[in-house]
């Protein structure tokens, strides 16, 4: 190798340990390897800015500011609140029928929108249902987060993760859905049957407390009933476009970026409103990492880290495709799994290729690569942002999460959700 | 006129106060912000009567204004009445009230100079102390009793507002009766 790639080696490691210790902030850190790569000439402005495989990969900025101003505007409707709530009700506010629909509820939105907003909508309602039913928020908030994990696993918006793999293998949102739901609807299964063993079991029935939940008014928290159903609509285009890509062959990204524009249209919000829900550190900290990771490609790194992983599988992708899964479950436990799968996408590339046209075994290491770092991210409180998230609004309201408690519930759940999965892989694709 | 002109005495709560004593307190002198003294009475931060609102909604629901819509009255009569298990200092504590550093000014500081104090602070009460002593409080209202009545807008009311302070007042009127030992004059203790 150059000098030039072992100072890209360098400088990514070092940013590598500074986002997994948190010590800085990680966009900061992204951003910041990101000019040093520039500085020790690992990129440059066009490699950065103008190529897929050695720069910023647009279509997952994209995609992710699109379906951030979308669910900003959806949010405003209030709709939400109204489902947590209702479904609280539903279940006649027993807890652990209570925990269940929530738990299905942060699944589902989490597949359809994404998991990071979906805790941050979700957690304060369960707050407020835990608050009135004197019930402590801590494990319904540990279930939430877990859920939203595995339920962004199933489709391509679900999770960031997804986005990434999605962009650099082409794969499209049905891909993800026929690959990837029916495992997460036998995973969610499995996931209330351990939520009753680890909480559920535990949790007291006070029918004069579930009385107070019952009489909340969950239909006073739509606002705007109008701007709710014209976000339906266009949510619902979007979904259509995003199952309908291999005709109209357009972009995730454009469909959102349409989608929010028609958002921005019909809601006759402020600027202020909507740019409020944009993480734009989120945004940042993904700019700064694919020029990282990047420049370890366009310095052949990446190339050379593949053929040596290429003569050891020795043509066994069962084997390689099992070791991705639990490789990715244990790594993305201990650093976030974004930065894990923007380093590992572009290894898998270089181990299989694009995902389109290749037989089940070879497409699996793409499949491994995604299952293994959306449900690893349950593993600890940093290991998704949706963790990080749940944490952090449980903080704030009195309920602190230790990272061990995080993480005495968080191994158990990937442990089980893994070993579920080893034995779905060889089914599906050897 | 000076800041030592406008300084008031003003009811003064105390980290152990109850978020419904002081809810209380700011009710009945129709107070601005509120004082917070430690044991010998002096002040050491001053809340604004904003934040004393937010403290009866949970941090979920600030997070999720929506959420506000959900609480039929019965929830919302239980919100109130958790006031009464939290103190000041629990508030503070938990973050939940963030009183800045002490707005202050000193004795002979102008209007122009308290107005420009109190807008720069977003602070509707402004404490006057010099190295030796506290003075008392300028609030919001007497300040620009002040300067409607340097503008030629005199009234009687105006004139009262100038006068008496509003411990006074709420002592010599309707509030007489629910003074309470909570109630102090702020630098009372310290003249």
């Amino acid at each position: 190798m150059t000098l030039a790639a072992w100072l890209a080696v360098a400088v990514f490691a070092s940013a590598y340990i500074l986002i997994a210790t948190e010590k800085l902030n990680r966009a900061a850190v992204a951003l910041g390897g990101a000019a040093a790569m520039v500085a020790i000439g690992a990129t440059r402005g066009h490699a950065m800015f103008f190529s897929e495989e050695t720069g910023i990969d647009w279509n997952v900025i994209f995609l992710l500011f699109g379906m951030m101003i979308i669910v900003g505007i959806l949010k405003e409707t209030g709709v939400f609140e109204f489902l947590a709530i209702w479904s609280a009700q539903r279940a006649q506010a027993r807890p652990f029928r209570m925990m269940v629909m929530l738990i299905l509820i942060t699944a589902v939105a989490s597949a359809l929108l994404d998991n990071v907003t979906t805790v941050l909508l979700v957690a304060p309602v369960t707050l407020l249902l835990c608050d009135r039913m004197a019930l402590p928020p801590v494990p319904f908030l540990l279930a939430e987060a877990m859920a939203s994990n595995i339920g962004g696993t199933a489709t391509l918006i679900g999770d960031p993760p997804n986005i990434i793999i999605a962009s650099r293998a082409g794969l499209s949102f049905n891909d993800f859905v026929v690959n990837l739901a029916p495992i997460v609807v036998v995973l969610l299964a499995v996931f209330i049957g351990l939520a009753w063993l680890l909480w559920g079991r535990r949790l007291a029935h006070d029918p004069e407390r579930s009385s107070a939940v019952m009489a909340l008014t969950p239909r006073e928290t739509i606002t705007n009933a109008a701007l709710l159903r014209r976000m339906s609509l266009i949510l619902a285009l979007v979904l259509l476009g995003f199952v309908t890509h291999a005709v109209t062959h357009i972009e995730p990204s454009v469909i959102a970026l349409l989608g929010a524009g028609a958002a921005i249209l019909v809601s006759r919000l402020e600027p202020d409103t909507y740019l409020e829900d944009v993480e734009w550190e989120t945004l940042l900290f993904f700019a700064g990492l694919f020029v990282m990771v990047g420049s370890l490609v366009h310095q052949g790194v990446i190339e050379q880290l593949a053929r040596s992983v290429t003569s050891l599988i020795d043509g066994n992708y069962h084997v390689a495709a099992q070791g991705i899964l639990v490789g990715s479950a244990v790594l993305s436990g201990i650093v976030d799994n974004i930065p894990y799968v923007a380093t590992m996408s572009p290894l898998v590339h270089g181990l299989v290729g694009p995902a389109a046209g290749l037989p089940p075994e070879e497409a699996s290491l793409w499949w491994a690569l995604a299952l293994g770092a959306d449900l690893g991210g349950n593993a600890t409180a940093i290991g998704a942002s949706a963790n990080v998230v749940v944490c952090g609004i449980a903080k704030r309201n009195g309920h602190p999460i230790s990272f061990w408690e995080f993480t005495k519930y968080g191994l158990i759940v990937t442990a089980v959700t893994i070993l579920c999965t080893v034995p779905y892989v060889t089914l599906r694709y050897f | 006129m000076r800041a030592i002109d406008l300084a008031e005495q003003v009811p003064t709560v105390h980290k152990e106060t109850t978020g419904a004593e002081a809810a209380r307190i700011v009710a009945e002198f129709r107070l601005n912000g509120l004082v917070v003294a430690d044991d010998s009475g002096v002040p050491i931060a001053v809340i604004p009567g904003s934040q004393l609102l937010s403290v009866v909604l949970p941090q979920y629901v600030r997070d999720d204004p929506h959420l506000a819509h959900a609480y039929d009255e019965q929830a919302a009569d239980d919100l109130c009445a958790k006031l009464t298990t939290v103190t000041i200092g629990d508030l503070i504590d938990a973050k939940r009230l963030t009183p800045a550093q002490l707005p202050r000014v000193e004795p002979d500081a102008t209007v122009v100079e308290i107005v420009s104090a109190m807008s720069e602070l977003h602070y509707p009460l402004i404490v006057v102390a010099d190295q030796a002593r506290f003075h008392g409080v300028v609030t919001m209202s007497r300040v620009l009793a002040a300067i409607a009545q340097a503008a030629g807008q005199d009234s009687d009311l105006i004139r009262r507002r100038l006068d008496k302070d509003i411990i006074d007042r709420g002592r010599s009127g309707y509030l007489s009766e629910a003074g309470g030992d909570t109630a102090r004059g702020a630098g009372e203790d310290a003249r």
